[in-house]
């Protein structure tokens, strides 16, 4: 059986640890586990990726079709970002209807991607106000082990960066596909999220699961190429000080760059 | 040494036909014995059985298991045994006779996440197992790290009357206190020496089913001495 | 198909497609499997013995057995919506019926075996290929079993009977028989059909699909052997 309550041991660890600036798995305080990324996993989708983050394992898979546009966004394609823990990825996690947890990951992710504007979505359009092309994302965490919301964005933006988009020539106000004719996405910029927890007075980069069930309050920040800061959501039943959120932006940007290169690497 | 056939083994494997008595994971269909589970079975002169190198904890009364505390109710503690059971220690156990919930904090003497060594005092099919502390060596654990290894495994780590545990001690200097759930708490002053035991017991867990075990985990440790042969299992 | 009976993938009429399973790949779990069977690309992590929430769906008297086959968005060429369709919930209880003579519970009462299967992608005969990862994932878990359970289907493609129905083959063709067997015991757990078959066919159709389990049990077998015993047989 495996039960989520962390032993008390371990917890003493963690903190007597970080009092010396040290972690239990040997990271400094600002080190992300390392990230492995593969992409093109999932062939039937138009793009994929796997992503390990230690031991967070995700998939993405890219789906892109000929949509609609929303009634108030006759101007742009359609993103829509996803995320589910799948119940093979963790004890705790159920089958069935998300709950808000996994809500707020899907829409922290989702949200990353919107943001920073990585994708032209104005260039997903085919004949405005009536058809365009829509991009859904959909991740899937199949190992978990903390920081899902990081793996799940990096996950997010492997699979678009492996994107193959098809063509769609629009003809008599029709559009229509154009077999074997495919680009790239209109990529602007690179997301990178950063996901900090605070433990007592440390903030450590990139929780693992245990240092997750130590943690008093969490932050994601999601930066983009130009060095913006493009969406944040603070999680947790407790909060951080002024000082310590804009030292967190900085070590966003910082660690970011790091990760922003490893995405390079895929385009 | 008692001659005995082994062989590796997965569910469904015939292990032997004839008038045998299957004992731990094997089952009858007519006169063939087949094994229930991934592992090395054992066929002795009347009967039948596999060491299971894989699979849960099943508890056993008198086992000295480590738990962990996952809740409290009015009257006793629920603990994780690492198993499909959840363990009870009834609060009088720890406060006696004169226990009141109105009176006394089950929380304060034990906490969730509190690791203790436990002893299963009782445990039937109908019922989920009931835990003791009411003995020396049992009781909470202030120190050292928690690891965990598959429970068929903990007679392997034991050794031959404990000298497999011993050389671990001696050459580390290392305490370590094992639970038949496959629960081990490994603590030791010096940080290279509970480096070295935690290494050598997940050694142990990787490699169970290999020969020459003794010998592997002495080698890791740097101990040097000429005593070996040791059996696969027991 | 042409004359000499050579699929439209290049295959013989009794080929199976390449099929490799990967066993312990999920670190949460307690037993897992991984499965490419042609483009099929299927995970199955299991979990339990463990205890049944809702609390009233637990059997005093034994373990029970719960079964989720679900696809991912992206596994099919339309994308699919991630809410559970009626195909995949009677998937989950034929999958849940195949395992079920396979799993000894009784050993287990008040407790579930939950077992999870995701489809990442997905090609022909999908069904019999998370059923394949499953039965593995059981045993990696150490889950009591009588057997393993191995599937494979044959159909009526172009007036012949042919073995492991892919995708494109299961559009055009005339039929198509998913069959499970357990291959030591000589039971077979899971049998459906959609087609049409002369009774003649219908025998033939169902050995082919006998000999084709007989054959993903060896890929089972050697799976399981590289994990626990890394170079195989003693």
């Amino acid at each position: 059986m495996n039960s989520q309550i962390l032993d008390q041991l371990k917890r003493e660890k963690i903190l007597d640890l970080l009092k010396t600036g040290k972690r239990i798995d040997g990271r400094s305080l600002d080190e992300q586990r390392p990230l492995v990324i593969e992409t093109g996993v999932i062939p039937k989708a138009n793009g994929s990726a796997r992503v390990k983050l230690g031991n967070t394992e995700i998939i993405t898979g890219v789906k892109i079709q000929l949509d609609k546009p929303f009634p108030d966004l006759g101007d742009k394609g359609i993103l829509i970002c996803t995320a589910e823990i799948l119940p093979l990825a963790d004890p705790n996690a159920e089958p069935g209807p998300p709950n808000e947890e996994v809500i707020e990951l899907a829409r922290v992710v989702d949200r990353g991607i919107r943001e920073t504007e990585m994708i032209d979505l104005h260039k997903l359009v085919l004949i405005e106000d009536k058809s365009v092309i829509g991009m859904f994302i959909d991740s899937s965490v199949i190992d978990s082990g903390g920081n899902l919301f990081d793996a799940c964005s990096y996950a997010s933006v492997a699979g678009i960066l492996s994107c193959t988009v098809p063509k769609w020539e629009v003809k008599d106000d029709v559009p229509t596909l154009v077999e074997g004719v495919t680009s790239k996405p209109p990529i602007k910029t690179l997301p990178v999220s950063v996901t900090m927890a605070r433990i007592g007075d440390y903030v450590i980069v990139d929780p693992t699961k245990d240092e997750e069930s130590c943690m008093d309050a969490r932050i994601t920040i999601t930066t983009n190429s130009e060095g913006n800061i493009c969406a944040v959501q603070k999680g947790g039943s407790d909060g951080f000080t002024a000082e310590q959120l804009i030292q967190c932006a900085e070590t966003a940007l910082t660690v970011g760059r790091k990760i922003r290169k490893q995405f390079e690497q895929l385009m | 040494m008692m001659d005995v056939k082994r062989r590796y083994v997965i569910p469904g494997d015939v292990i032997a036909t004839g008038p045998l008595r299957p004992e731990q994971n094997v089952f009858q269909d007519g006169d063939r014995m087949i094994s229930t589970c991934v592992g090395i079975s054992e066929i002795f002169e009347n009967s039948v059985k596999v060491i299971p190198l894989t699979g849960g904890y099943m508890p056993k009364a008198n086992d000295l298991v480590i738990g962990k505390v996952i809740g409290t109710s009015p009257l006793s503690w629920e603990f994780d045994i690492n198993s499909c059971f959840v363990g009870f220690l009834p609060a009088q156990d720890v406060f006696g006779r004169d226990y009141s919930p109105t009176k006394d904090e089950l929380r304060q003497r034990l906490d969730i996440g509190d690791l203790v060594a436990v002893r299963i005092a009782n445990f039937d099919r109908s019922r989920d197992p009931l835990l003791t502390v009411q003995d020396r060596d049992l009781g909470k654990i202030d120190s050292g790290e928690l690891i965990e290894i598959s429970p068929s495994k903990v007679p392997r780590l034991i050794g031959k009357r404990g000298s497999m545990i011993q050389t671990i001690e001696m050459a580390t200097k290392a305490i370590i206190t094992i639970g038949q759930n496959g629960w081990i708490v490994i603590s030791c002053e010096d940080s290279e020496g509970l480096l070295k035991a935690v290494e050598a017991v997940k050694m142990i867990d990787a490699l169970a089913h290999t020969p020459n075990l003794t010998e592997r985990v002495k080698s890791m440790l740097g101990v040097v001495d000429g005593e070996n042969n040791d059996t696969i299992n027991d | 198909m042409t004359e000499d009976g050579i699929r439209c993938d290049g295959r013989r009429l009794d080929e199976l497609r390449n099929i490799s399973i990967k066993v312990g790949v999920l670190k949460n779990a307690d037993g897992s499997a991984y499965i490419e069977f042609g483009k099929n690309k299927i995970l199955a992590g299991v979990f339990g013995p463990r205890d049944v929430h809702p609390k009233h769906m637990a059997n005093p008297d034994s373990g029970i057995l719960r079964c989720r086959y679900h696809m991912s968005p992206f596994s099919v060429t339309e994308r699919k919506n991630p809410a559970p369709s009626r195909r995949e919930i009677e998937i989950s209880k034929v999958i849940k019926e195949a395992l079920q003579p396979a799993v000894i519970l009784k050993d287990y009462p008040r407790t579930v075996i939950d077992v999870f299967i995701e489809v990442l992608q997905a090609d022909g005969g999908s069904r019999c290929a998370a059923l394949d990862a499953a039965a593995v994932a059981l045993a990696d878990a150490g889950i009591p079993m009588r057997d393993l359970v191995s599937a494979c289907a044959a159909g009526k493609v172009a007036d012949r009977i042919v073995l492991d129905v892919n995708n494109e083959e299961d559009q055009e063709g005339q039929a198509d028989m998913p069959v499970a067997l357990m291959p030591n015991l000589g039971k077979v757990t899971l049998l459906q059909l959609d087609g049409m078959l002369k009774p003649e066919e219908f025998k033939t159709c169902m050995q082919t699909a006998l000999v084709g389990c007989k054959r993903v049990y060896e890929i089972q077998r050697k799976a399981l052997m590289e994990k626990y015993f890394q170079n195989g047989e003693q």
